[in-house]
């Protein structure tokens, strides 16, 4: 483990570089470029807003807020789930031809996206401040362990995932309609209290819904999470970590003559 | 003197599908059709090369001296036996795998270069060095899809061995350029070997690999057949070649 984190501190320009390229790469030739980093979420919110608030009639207060925050998240985490999934398969002639720690590959799949969540943080953080709803300064000192927690579970998932697609190319199509039964499993669209109690034991075992509740808590309830919350979001994202990482390295050893 | 390659009883098998089902459906409708046969490609061989040696790995077509050389890159593991590679390895194999064609020959450079593990500072320090190696002059600002081939293979080549590593894999690609580039990538390849690199030579000029080794192995059938000095090596070689043909 430790050998491996040497390799890829000496591989740290590649992954930059690679990550570099991909933000800086996707959405060339688009008229609007970088602006749908910003638009694709904010679309999202209106739809799911309009559905909630409108037709449905939530009667939780400011949905849209309620929404945004954990929807953000969400987003990152199922763009890793859907698209991560082929970084190795797509990287194959690289793959082939090259010795590189193939770990870079995801890692620097998630990076992207992960920066890319960032910056809506940005638009999150204006949409709460401008709204009037406001930020608790001492509960926003959690959200860096929340996002580094939602991190590593990723990684984890994109490194189990991307590894399998490559010897099972089905995963791909499987993994998108998974991703949407998975959004409605997890509280993003509703509140994790909605949930009948018979049931609250099943939703607890979904990762994303502790990951999902510590942002809601932080951003939209203005409170620390609760210290349960917290503790099984980082123990589910030390588990996925380690366990993504035994199955690629794993199965990395025939990626070469399987693509 | 230390030991910085060491094989151990590699075997390297493929399996070599008959009729290979692409996608999930057709492996589980025609799992017993999935037929393939196993090639042995390599049969337990074993060698160590010390710091600082030059070795040219011969034998015919198909004997397995690339699969060894891309065992030697961890770019494939062995069905069995162990190897182990201390330090950093550079390999002049698949030249300019990673070059992004959009991008100016510079920008290539540091990408290319941190796919051989380099960070940025390094990159920038040896970047003249590459840069004048290749002899692109003016036109390493310009995207490499306008490259002709030959400048392509120049540039891919000039990064691999400006590296630095402490071990380099060469896999016949001496053809590279005009005459005048060769010989300049023969003087570079001898100037590294006399500072300490170890070098592994793949190639069918065996002129080539007697000027810069000290040491040749004849793979044949997947197996050693001979380890020695290129000279002794080379004329068994040549005599069983003569007698196939």
């Amino acid at each position: 483990m430790i050998s491996l984190l040497k390799n890829l501190y000496n591989y740290r320009q590649m992954i930059f570089s690679l990550t570099h390229r991909e933000l800086r790469g996707r959405y060339k030739g688009s008229v609007l470029g970088f602006l749908w980093t910003f638009l694709n979420p904010l679309l999202q919110m209106f739809v799911y807003t309009f559905v909630f608030s409108i037709i449905m009639r939530s009667k939780i207060e400011k949905y849209y807020l309620f929404l945004f925050v954990a929807l953000i998240p969400w987003i990152f985490f199922s763009t890793c789930l859907t698209a991560g999934s082929g970084c190795v398969l797509y990287s194959g002639d690289m793959v082939k031809k090259i010795y590189f720690p193939r770990e870079v590959l995801p890692l620097s799949f998630v990076t992207t996206a992960f920066v890319n969540m960032l910056y809506c943080f940005v638009v999150v953080f204006a949409v709460l401040i401008f709204s009037g709803w406001g930020i608790n300064f001492f509960a926003l000192l959690y959200l860096p362990i929340v996002l580094a927690v939602e991190f590593l579970l990723t990684l984890g998932i994109t490194l189990f995932t991307s590894a399998l697609t490559v010897y099972v190319r089905d995963l791909q199509h499987i993994l998108s309609i998974f991703a949407l039964a998975w959004q409605f499993m997890t509280p993003v669209m509703y509140s994790s209290k909605s949930v009948p109690e018979k049931y609250l034991f099943l939703f607890n075992l979904n990762p994303m819904t502790s990951v999902v509740d510590s942002y809601r808590s932080i951003l939209y309830y203005k409170e620390i999470p609760h210290v349960r919350t917290l503790t099984s979001a980082v123990l589910f994202g030390v588990f996925f970590i380690v366990f993504g990482e035994i199955v690629f390295s794993k199965l990395q050893k025939g990626f070469a003559e399987e693509l | 003197m230390e030991e910085v390659i060491s094989v151990s009883h590699v075997t390297k098998k493929f399996k070599v599908y008959f009729d290979k089902a692409p996608n999930l459906k057709d492996k589980i409708l025609f799992w017993k059709r999935n037929r393939h046969e196993t090639r042995t490609v390599l049969d337990d061989i074993s060698f160590s090369i010390k710091k600082g040696e030059a070795i040219g790995l011969i034998g015919s077509n198909g004997c397995g001296k690339s699969t060894t050389l891309k065992l030697l890159t961890k770019i494939i593991y062995p069905t069995e036996g162990t190897i182990s590679v201390k330090g950093r390895v550079s390999a002049l194999i698949e030249l300019g795998a990673g070059f992004h064609p959009d991008m100016s020959g510079r920008e290539n450079i540091y990408i290319n270069a941190a796919i051989f593990g380099l960070a940025r500072k390094e990159i920038d320090a040896k970047l003249d060095g590459i840069i004048a190696f290749s002899g692109l002059g003016e036109f390493i600002d310009n995207p490499v899809r306008t490259y002709s081939s030959g400048m392509y293979m120049r540039l891919a080549f000039a990064v691999a061995i400006n590296v630095e590593a402490e071990v380099l894999f060469v896999d016949e690609i001496l053809a590279v350029g005009d005459a005048a580039f060769q010989e300049k990538c023969f003087q570079k390849l001898i100037e590294i070997r006399d500072k300490g690199t170890t070098i592994v030579i793949v190639s069918h000029s065996l002129d080539q690999i007697e000027r810069i080794c000290g040491r040749s192995i004849w793979i044949k059938d997947g197996k050693i057949q001979m380890d020695g000095k290129p000279a002794d090596v080379h004329r068994n070689y040549m005599e069983y070649m003569d007698g196939r043909s």
